[in-house]
């Protein structure tokens, strides 16, 4: 297919019926809308563009900035746009909670605010929330800024009504699925996507899926901030249901290891969510012939998620490493194998010592610059601990006084090297404080 | 039908759930005392201050605790705070008043942290006793400096206190700007150097020993970022050829009211959608706490304390020094033990979390008569004695009823007592003839209707809300505080002012 412009590219994606073995629903067909497929990688596109085009065409190449409230794919969709038409784009955010989208939006030459946290020392009377001050930037006389402003502006659902909804419809031959299982962040797709259906089927039923209250999953709100959200109507939901972190990791490892499809949580929370809706719906089904469909919408892709994933399910992300590890020594096997020398002894060690030991200071490249021990390499304990997983890093016919702050790390580590073979590495007993204390002196660079 | 009782029970830890058993002992209390009376356990406060120093022990720390006295007047605190470890617990003072008090309690000079604003007579006596001066500006340091000078004080020992972290354009560059709200003290750090030169001028009155920020704001990663800018700044000091040792981070560690997360969940929602008009008002006259209902959306901020807190006190200051620094990659406590810094803290509430109660007694019980089964219960208390609403604090109160009135009894009835015994929502209003005064806005609920005569205590008050806006308009009494301790299974108490850390003051060892 051949395309001026990516923007193009944008909708049209396939709906994916997922394998009933898979979800155990006897009476009801699920199917997958893959908004992942979209160009910019997610179901914001088609809202990021919708809204940005009015904006983009008036403005491109001049001096303006394009602003969202966003911290993930909105930002993503609209940091691109912005870069295809000369224009800059700056997010303002709570939180950016997920690093690694937090990296890919710099890289995608976005400017990241990060809004200031709950005032610990309350003011009653100051009951301004910190987006009162982005409201003031935006109206200033000569603002340069193009707010795309997504939980507000109707055309975040038009872009749903106009592509969405009507794709969903015409890939199931003209009929809208009896089920529409959706999760609420901007309300946009799940308003946009249920006014079709409703139109071609006003008992179509839409659930709307939100994050359990204490939790966090990207690109879903929680019950308190939809109502925040403008595009926010109630009406528009039969049900809202709370969905956690840990049902939208489980819904995603469904979808991609069984699937096929490369799901992020978001995707993963609204299979498992209307798996979970459904079963009792496909219950009643039984014994009345009835057969019924579902559609819910993948969101985007799982490879932004990596960090988000390891901090709550570890054990997806692989096994413990081999090799020799400091870390994997008790305290009496520290005690037995480690050596220690004092501070006075050091100083005699290194000013007289035949050989003279390599003076190795494990801590940080700052810290070292910084003060440290005349004539001491740096080698940060992150980098040693690589470095020893592999096998001794000196010789044995040279002698090594490691250094850290206090005397734990490198009493672990002298340890670890007697274990593996050095005959004479101790470690400086109290560390760098300890010289420090005694008045030894500390040069810096 | 009714709803469930939206609770917000407090979170009460042993030695003061202890106390609040004894209902005996308090009420007698009250009965000798007078309503409202502040209770205070100064053991607590010694215990609070070694679970920070366990903090500190974890990460190889060294440094003080520097208690926020503005967080409570009581000398019985400040007093058993004197009796710990002199290297370990130190005072912030924020006026002469503080500095004399913490002088007189057993504090000696090198303990005092002095902060805040600062008049002459306070930077005279500060230097004078050998007090640090956590200095705000280039002007504060001239008139330290001149002060010094001219009344020939030993050279002082100064920390100065740095703002402005947000706009400051950092080295190494982490590509996101975090914003903060704007604070009225401190020294930018972008005019940094005008402080190395007023100090380096001042050479020979005052001595830099260290670098400070307090930031009023309950985000880790402004907090972590402010310290990992002055571990660098600490560098280049060190560089213009000052000894700095101690990075001072400030308070602000929190303290979690509410027991239950489930509770304060559920409240919050019930708020926006009172707010929304789909449920009825959780508060006198609909109040929004900041939220306010535009065409249907909830717009505005809360402007609540995040009564419920996993992590507070101790806790989260183990959580930021714990947490990822955005330049130099390290933790900051790492980054503090390997630059070999000692680290200061200030905390105020989060030290005297669990440390007291406040109590009134019920004065009366009247039915709101708008059908909803309310009452308006008067304390002999006002808003100034519990000041819960002015920081934004929402937590129950504990109703301790008056001995033999217990409903089981049949106690005496006036005949206008109500018989229910269920759960029920009272509106709690202060004893000043003024509208506004009312304990909190919210409408709370208590396990069952109280009676004149029963107590309510106001649980874990000691930080901020128990004596910091209290005041005697109307000649209405202001509370008497009183110290409690126990020994031997034995509780004892005496008026705060007479309280000193020994073990039988009275003399009466065994």
């Amino acid at each position: 297919m051949r395309y001026d412009s990516i923007t193009e590219a944008i909708g049209n994606t396939p709906l994916v019926r997922i394998d009933p073995s898979v979800h155990g629903l006897r009476h009801i067909d699920l199917y997958a809308k893959l908004e992942m497929l979209n160009p910019f990688g997610s179901v914001k596109d088609r809202p990021a563009w919708h809204m940005a085009r009015p904006h983009l065409q008036d403005a491109a190449g001049g001096d303006g900035t394009v602003v969202e409230l966003s911290s993930g794919n909105t930002a993503k969709a609209l940091a691109l746009l912005a870069g295809m038409h000369g224009l800059k784009f700056k997010s303002v955010t709570n939180r950016m909670r997920v690093p690694e989208i937090k990296e890919l939006l710099l890289l995608l030459g976005a400017e990241i605010e990060e809004l200031p946290g709950q005032s610990e020392c309350l003011d009653p009377t100051d009951t301004d929330d910190p987006l009162t001050r982005f409201h003031q930037a935006l109206s200033e006389p000569g603002s340069t800024y193009l707010h795309t402003d997504q939980y507000f502006n109707p055309r975040n659902v038009e872009a749903h009504a106009a592509g969405t909804g009507p794709e969903i419809v015409k890939d199931l031959d003209g009929r809208a699925p009896d089920w529409f299982v959706a999760c609420v962040g901007t309300a946009g797709s799940s308003t946009g996507v249920a006014r079709v259906l409703r139109e071609h089927d006003p008992d179509v039923r839409v659930l709307g899926l939100v994050a359990d209250k204490s939790d966090f999953i990207p690109g879903i709100r929680t019950i308190d901030e939809v109502h925040q959200v403008g595009l926010f109507d109630p009406a528009t939901y039969d049900s809202l249901a709370p969905v956690t972190s840990q049902q939208a990791i489980d819904g995603m490892i469904t979808l991609i290891r069984r699937c096929g499809l490369l799901s992020g949580p978001t995707g993963g929370a609204a299979y498992e969510g209307a798996v979970r809706h459904l079963s009792a719906v496909d219950a009643e089904l039984e014994g009345t012939g009835r057969r019924e469909s579902a559609v819910f919408i993948v969101c985007d892709r799982a490879e932004s998620y990596l960090s988000y994933v390891r901090q709550r399910r570890p054990e997806l992300l692989g096994k413990a490493r081999r090799g020799h590890r400091a870390s994997s020594l008790t305290g009496d096997e520290i005690r037995a194998a480690a050596r220690v020398a004092g501070v006075d002894d050091a100083r005699r060690w290194i000013a007289e010592g035949e050989p003279r030991p390599l003076v190795v200071d494990l801590r940080g490249p700052h810290a070292y610059a910084a003060l440290h021990i005349e004539g001491s390499v740096n080698i940060v304990d992150e980098l040693f601990e690589e470095l020893v997983r592999g096998g001794l890093p000196f010789s044995k016919r040279t002698p090594v006084l490691l250094a850290c702050p206090v005397g734990e790390k490198s009493l672990r580590y002298a340890a670890l090297l007697s274990r593996m073979g050095h005959p004479d590495v101790r470690s400086l007993a109290g560390g760098i404080v300890a010289w420090r204390d005694a008045g030894a002196p500390l040069v810096r660079e | 039908m009714k709803d469930a009782p939206l609770y917000l029970r407090p979170r009460v830890d042993p030695p003061l759930a202890s106390l609040l058993g004894d209902a005996p002992f308090l009420h007698s209390l009250v009965d000798a005392l007078g309503s409202p009376l502040n209770v205070l356990l100064p053991e607590v406060v010694a215990e609070n201050a070694e679970r920070f120093r366990s903090v500190y022990r974890r990460h190889h720390l060294a440094g003080r605790v520097y208690f926020a006295h503005k967080a409570n007047r009581s000398s019985a605190l400040v007093r058993r705070l004197a009796a710990c470890d002199p290297a370990a617990v130190g005072i912030d003072v924020a006026s002469l008043e503080e500095l004399r008090h913490a002088l007189s309690c057993g504090f000696t000079g090198d303990r005092v942290m002095a902060t805040g604003p600062k008049d002459a007579e306070f930077l005279w006596l500060a230097a004078r006793t050998g007090a640090t001066v956590n200095a705000d500006s280039v002007a504060e340091l001239d008139q330290l400096a001149a002060i010094v000078r001219q009344y020939a004080l030993p050279r002082t020992d100064v920390l100065v206190r740095l703002s402005g972290f947000e706009s400051d354009p950092e080295p190494g560059g982490t590509g996101t700007r975090v914003l903060s709200r704007r604070s009225r003290f401190g020294t930018p750090v972008a005019e940094a150097d005008r402080l190395w030169t007023a100090l380096e001028r001042h050479a020979a009155s005052v001595q830099l020993v260290g670098l400070a920020y307090h930031l009023d704001t309950t985000g880790l990663e402004e907090k972590s970022r402010a310290l990992e800018r002055c571990v660098l700044l600490m560098d280049e000091c060190r560089a213009r050829g000052f000894a700095p040792r101690a990075v001072d981070i400030g308070g602000g560690f929190g303290v979690g009211y509410v027991q239950d997360a489930g509770e304060w969940e559920r409240w919050t929602t019930a708020l926006s959608e009172a707010v929304l008009g789909t449920r009825p008002p959780l508060t006198w006259r609909g109040h929004g706490y900041g939220l306010r209902n535009e065409a249907g959306t909830v717009r505005g901020a809360a402007a609540l304390y995040p009564a419920h807190r996993p992590t507070a006190g101790p806790g989260y200051l183990d959580a930021l020094l714990s947490g990822p620094a955005p330049v130099l990659g390290r933790s900051p406590a790492t980054l503090l033990l390997e630059h070999l810094h000692d680290l200061y803290v200030e905390p105020g509430r989060a030290l005297v979390d669990q440390c007291g109660l406040s109590l009134a007694r019920v004065l009366e019980v009247r039915p709101l008569g708008d059908g909803a089964d309310r009452y308006l219960v008067r304390l002999g208390m006002n808003a100034g004695d519990v000041s819960l609403e002015e920081h934004g604090v929402l937590v129950d109160p504990v109703l301790l009823p008056r001995e033999g009135r217990e409903p089981a009894d049949g106690g005496p009835g006036d005949g206008r007592e109500p018989a229910d015994d269920g759960p029920v929502g009272v509106h709690l209003v202060g004893n000043l003839c003024l509208e506004a005064d009312l304990i909190t806005r919210r409408l709370v609920f208590l396990p069952r209707t109280p009676r004149p005569g029963d107590l309510l205590a106001f649980v874990n008050t000691a930080g901020y809300v128990m004596d910091f806006h209290a005041h005697h308009a109307q000649r209405q009494p202001s509370a008497r505080t009183v110290a409690v301790t126990e020994e031997d299974g034995a509780r004892r108490w005496c008026p705060d002012e007479n309280y000193w850390p020994l073990t039988h003051p009275q003399g009466a060892s065994a």
